[in-house]
């Protein structure tokens, strides 16, 4: 690990297929496989959204595998430590690209309520170490805002959003 | 019994500086001042009489160091501190960890906090850091790592044996909900030994609390056991509201009791769903989240937050419970009575589930459950009925009559049976609160903006769904806490993990390991 943590860029293929590109983009937004990653608090708001009542199985993310390499998005879910943060690199390189990150959680964003002078052990910010997609705050965020997080990841793969974003009444 | 042991200590002990304290100010009833020559014999002692060792931890006073050991008795209320002063430059001190298993594991994270030796001490190695770290964490004065130390970070390493196999369990392992890491020596599918690895999630909340005041520290509490977040928050707002003497209200009390038993139950479904998913069955699991979504609901109008609560203020609360609350709490223990039923259809009685707990994980009462300081479930599943709301009672949990389950072979399978029947214990008291609710105010008055307690040092301690969970706070006048010190019950259970694992198959070991409950946040802090 380097001194201001490592960038790890996920390549490009060298031949593209336009449509092909536009048919794969959609099948994988509309399957994402997450890592179970809980690492704190907000793995329980995860774990409540991929239950009955928020379902995220609805949106076809509800496979988490235990596995970073059946798995194409981490959900980094809790405050990243200096301890974890090895195991947490090698577990990003062990997933097959294409493959995305979400930051759930102010102290995966930041450090969030963890940070104050001399602090000794956290990462202040899980994209000091690999690159973020999507950034959830709250403490921890609600699985509504989990589930308008992995929107905005389907956004960002497929280029328009499944739903219209419903017109403010107030 | 307090008399009795005073007694005794005094006829036993001879050289030992002995005092009684006033509990309703200190939370112990007895101080024993030992000195280094002694603190074994003292020890010694209260190994005898079957105490467990509930907490140790060291202050650093700057002039000298203090280790304070608190010590329990499993049979009547009667705490007892134990202090060894000593000298901060290459403190040293005598070990323990031959009496009290669990003691290995103090001194080691007290060695790595605060670069204390203890002599005698067979494997003083990290715990919980990581290995950049240059200096002692909780020290007051910065104290850099000596050149020994060095040695020792980062330096666990499963010894070179040609035949053996390892497998790291964690941290990145669905059964060890969260980022706890075992590593397991094997032979085969058996184990030959476990030996856990902390502080994949260590967020210094200890050190926190002496950069914060007491008010700024309340969110910190509900972050440490998300779970069962109200009974740590309860357990810091009562501590300090017992050192500044400040009294909350009867309504206060009465709602605190119906909040925390609400959370009680929300932690025992996640536990069921976490559980039986380690075992193999998804299906609980979506059952489990269904009613505790209902708990979220009911929690969520009061106390503003679906999961980290800060809803206990010192002297009350953040605000007052409605009418929709005790509609919608009604609602629920109705509706929950109903699914316990269910639960016992859809679990209890399946076979393979049966298989998969009955006479797995055995806990033997009387060899090693003092020497680990094991409470709550674990505790109880060996047959002793020690619950710190019927001991100790706080908030009003003295004027409401509920039973303490407890098991008899101390298996998994009892341990479930514990949790189920404390989820319809919690009902009861629920409902029992909710008919004893009067009305009033729900915050005292005249509650300073800036708390400074007087100078002193207090033990509180509450039944999380865990176990004991207590605080001990040193205070030295200024609105911050000098010293505050978390004992988490799943420390003290997890260590057991080792010797249960011991010969047994890896797929057992989950199993036990599932009905341990464990919360890695509060292990770590």
């Amino acid at each position: 690990m380097g001194k201001g943590g490592i960038y790890l860029e996920t390549k490009d293929p060298i031949i593209r297929f336009a449509v092909v590109q536009k048919i794969l983009d959609l099948a994988r937004a509309n399957s994402l496989w997450p890592m179970t990653f809980g690492l704190a608090c907000c793995a329980i708001e995860m774990m409540s959204t991929a239950m009955a009542r928020f379902d995220i199985d609805r949106f076809g993310a509800g496979i988490f595998r235990a596995t970073p390499r059946q798995s194409d998005l981490m959900i980094v879910s809790g405050t990243v430590t200096k301890k974890m943060a090895p195991t947490l690199v090698t577990l990003y390189e062990q997933m097959p690209s294409p493959k995305w990150v979400i930051a759930m959680g102010n102290c995966a964003i930041s450090g969030g309520p963890f940070v104050f002078e001399g602090q000794y052990n956290l990462i202040e910010g899980v994209d000091l170490l690999v690159p973020v997609d999507v950034y959830i705050p709250g403490c921890p965020p609600r699985p509504e805002g989990l589930l308008e997080g992995l929107m905005k990841l389907e956004e960002k793969i497929t280029g328009t959003r499944r739903f219209p974003i419903p017109e403010k009444k107030w | 019994m307090v008399k009795k042991t005073l007694e005794e200590i005094k006829n036993n002990l001879k050289d030992v500086d002995v005092s009684e304290t006033s509990y309703a100010e200190r939370g112990y009833h007895i101080a024993i001042d030992a000195k280094k020559d002694n603190l074994v014999s003292v020890v010694e002692f209260f190994d005898g009489r079957k105490l467990y060792l509930a907490d140790m931890c060291c202050v650093d006073y700057v002039e000298y160091l203090e280790l304070v050991y608190i010590f329990k008795s499993y049979e009547a209320l009667c705490r007892i501190k134990v202090t060894l002063k000593i000298e901060p430059d290459k403190p040293s001190a005598p070990t323990i960890s031959h009496i009290y298993t669990i003691a290995h594991w103090y001194e080691r994270e007290i060695h790595e906090f605060f670069g204390v030796y203890f002599e005698g001490h067979n494997k003083l190695i990290y715990l919980f850091l990581h290995d950049g770290i240059d200096h002692y964490p909780l020290r007051k004065n910065l104290t850099p790592v000596t050149q020994e130390d060095k040695v020792l970070l980062n330096s666990f390493k499963p010894e070179e044996e040609e035949d053996a196999f390892f497998i790291n369990l964690g941290p990145q392992h669905p059964s060890t909900h969260g980022v706890l890491r075992v590593v397991l020596k094997m032979n085969g599918e058996y184990i030959v030994s476990a030996d856990p690895v902390l502080g994949y999630l260590h967020r210094m909340h200890e050190k926190m609390a002496e950069n914060r005041t007491y008010q700024q520290f309340l969110p910190n509490p509900a972050r440490m056991d998300y779970p069962g977040a109200l009974f740590f928050n309860l357990a810091h707002v009562a501590a300090v509201e017992k050192l500044c003497g400040i009294e909350a209200p009867e309504r206060a009390q009465y709602i605190r009791v119906i909040t925390c038993e609400l959370n009680r139950i929300a932690s025992h479904l996640l536990w069921i769903g976490a559980f039986l998913a380690d075992l193999g069955g998804l299906t609980p699991f979506l059952y489990a989240f269904d009613d505790r979504e209902n708990i979220l609901d009911i929690l969520e109008t009061a106390t503003g937050s679906r999961l980290t609560y800060c809803y206990f203020r010192f002297g009350g609360l953040y605000n007052d419970i409605d009418d929709n609350f005790i509609e919608m709490t009604k609602k629920f223990v109705k509706r929950m009575y109903g699914r316990l039923g269910m639960y016992e259809k859809l679990i209890t009685k399946n076979v393979i589930f049966i298989n998969r707990a009955k006479g797995i994980g055995i806990l033997e009462n009387d060899v090693v459950v003092h020497k680990y300081g094991c409470t709550g479930p674990i505790m109880r599943s060996t047959g002793m009925p020690y619950d710190i709301r019927k001991v100790e009672p706080y908030a009003v949990y003295n004027k409401i009559d509920f039973d303490v389950p407890t098991g008899t072979t101390g298996d998994n399978m009892d341990r479930y049976m514990i949790r189920m029947k404390e989820m319809e214990i919690s009902l009861h008291i629920v409902e029992e609160a909710m008919k004893g609710l009067p009305s009033g105010p729900f915050n005292a008055e005249k509650i300073p903006k800036k708390l400074k307690p007087p100078k002193g040092d207090i033990y509180h301690a509450v039944e999380s769904t865990r176990g004991e969970t207590g605080v001990y706070i040193v205070s030295d006048e200024s609105d911050k806490p000098y010293r505050m010190k978390w004992r988490v019950p799943s420390y003290s259970n997890l260590m057991i993990f080792p010797a249960l694992a011991q010969g047994t198959l890896l797929a057992d070991a989950i199993a036990t390991m599932g009905t341990f409950d464990l919360v890695i946040p509060e292990i770590d802090r």
